[in-house]
């Protein structure tokens, strides 16, 4: 069975430090995994890597067996989501926000999934009337929500979450966490500290950072 | 009605004579740019001297060739002026900003010269070149404007973009958010003028025509052509320049590369943090 997600070797260099070197890991479909470290070990870095926001300088990206490079990084991408720790959802009101990823061509087929907004907005304890509201007047935990709702509209198969839930009361990172634990089918990479996570995950991965 | 009245020196001498009320402000305020300004005065008197004996030689000639020449010197020293003033990379960027000045030009010139005015040649020095340079002097800032809206707001916002791009954006649905922007910050300036024309200013070419000696109808049909032509070539300038130079400004993952900034200033997310 091919993998869901290989990372081989990966290396990052800023400003002639590597800040990540030599880093592989391995998830089966449905796995969910979290990697932990101490700050500056690149955790964030193997994340923007597996979702083509950043380039390695050395190693690779498998996703489904398929290779990442400059061609293929557009389709992959589109087989999975990606929620960063500070969202920034753009430009309008968290409504377009939502919207918008629908308006392009890739996600055209999953425009019906919207219908799933109500029940999502529910569930993460945000009222409707805050899709009116303007993205920069959300708070960190509001845009956090609004974009793990997104990235749940879209049914990608694979999830990568950056500290995605650290602005959130325990109450709604075990709604996070037990909503993705539900679905056996998607494989989540994720950035956490808490406890909630490390009960959450199958697999707890320490990111050494680079050396040298 | 009567032509143009020439200047002489004694007229000169007046204008200049002006120039004291400007300067007993900044003296008296102490305002900084009183150097600055002193210079900038002799510059521009200098800048246009050096034109009108030129212009005079280009008039009197009148060769296509030639007026095409100097329509693109001119092309090229706004050209230089954008990539400076953007303060972008010029290897990269100097060739399709040159393309997209020359066509954001040359169009509302040609017609302008041709379907609007009827004039038999079409490259007749005293319609294209004055013509010729108010357009480009209009391209010129609203490329500054556009281009620089539209790579800063990319920059700043980074992680939005990248947002796009991890929601499945192709290149152009992730920077279409910025490309309005950008094309809407470069027309502003001559919406609002079109928009206001006539009540809080009268403008440089219906002034012009009507120090000539011509009619205010005539000036304002003038006036009305020119302001039409300036908004196509605007418009045509700033969405070439962006689209031109897109490609040479992401790579191929969708990411903007940062050495497009001659001088870029490092920030905190300028690459992948650990």
């Amino acid at each position: 069975m091919s993998a869901a997600l290989e990372l081989e070797g990966l290396g990052v260099r800023f400003d002639g430090r590597w800040v990540l070197r030599g880093f592989s890991l391995r998830l089966d479909p449905g796995e969910k995994v979290v990697l932990t470290g101490p700050s500056g070990t690149g955790k964030s870095t193997v994340l923007r890597c597996a979702m083509g926001l950043a380039v390695p300088d050395e190693g690779g990206v498998r996703v489904f067996g398929e290779p990442m490079d400059g061609r293929s990084v557009w389709a992959l991408r589109r087989r999975m989501a990606y929620v960063a720790q500070e969202p920034d959802l753009g430009p309008g009101t968290a409504g377009e926000a939502v919207r918008r990823p629908f308006g392009y061509r890739a996600n055209a087929a999953l425009r019906g999934n919207l219908d799933r907004l109500p029940a999502l907005l529910e569930r993460f304890h945000l009222a409707p009337d805050l899709l009116a509201k303007e993205t920069s007047a959300l708070s960190g935990g509001e845009k956090q929500r609004f974009a793990i709702i997104v990235a749940l509209l879209l049914d990608r198969s694979i999830v990568l979450l950056d500290e995605a839930s650290s602005a959130l009361d325990a109450d709604n990172r075990k709604r996070v966490t037990d909503g993705f634990a539900a679905d056996a089918s998607t494989t989540v990479l994720a950035v956490a500290h808490d406890e909630t996570w490390g009960r959450f995950a199958s697999r707890v991965v320490t990111v050494p950072g680079g050396r040298g | 009605m009567d032509g143009i009245v020439d200047l002489g020196l004694g007229s000169m001498a007046a204008a200049y004579l002006l120039l004291i009320a400007p300067l007993a402000i900044l003296l008296f305020l102490r305002v900084p740019i009183l150097r600055e300004s002193g210079i900038a005065v002799v510059r521009m008197t200098v800048q246009l001297l050096f034109v009108g004996f030129y212009l005079q030689v280009v008039f009197r000639l009148n060769r296509p060739l030639l007026n095409l020449a100097w329509l693109t010197v001119m092309v090229l020293v706004a050209d230089g002026s954008i990539v400076r003033g953007c303060r972008l990379a010029p290897r990269r960027f100097a060739l399709p900003l040159f393309l997209a000045l020359l066509a954001g030009t040359a169009l509302p010139v040609l017609v302008f010269v041709g379907p609007i005015l009827r004039r038999p040649g079409i490259l007749d020095a005293q319609y294209v070149i004055p013509i010729g340079g108010m357009i480009l002097g209009n391209c010129l800032r609203a490329d500054i404007i556009g281009l620089r809206q539209f790579y800063e707001s990319i920059a700043r916002a980074e992680k939005s973009h990248h947002l796009a791009l991890a929601q499945g954006a192709r290149l152009g649905e992730a920077l279409r958010p910025w490309f309005r922007e950008a094309i809407e910050a470069a027309l502003r300036p001559t919406v609002a003028t079109m928009a206001t024309i006539g009540l809080v200013a009268l403008p440089g070419m219906m002034t012009g025509v009507i120090l000539g000696g011509g009619d205010p109808m005539t000036a304002i049909k003038y006036q009305i052509a020119i302001m039409i032509a300036i908004f196509a070539g605007t418009a045509i300038t700033v969405f070439l320049a962006i689209a031109l130079t897109v490609r040479r400004s992401f790579d191929a993952y969708g990411l903007l590369d940062r050495a497009i900034f001659r001088a870029a200033p490092r920030k905190t997310g300028d690459h992948p943090s650990p």
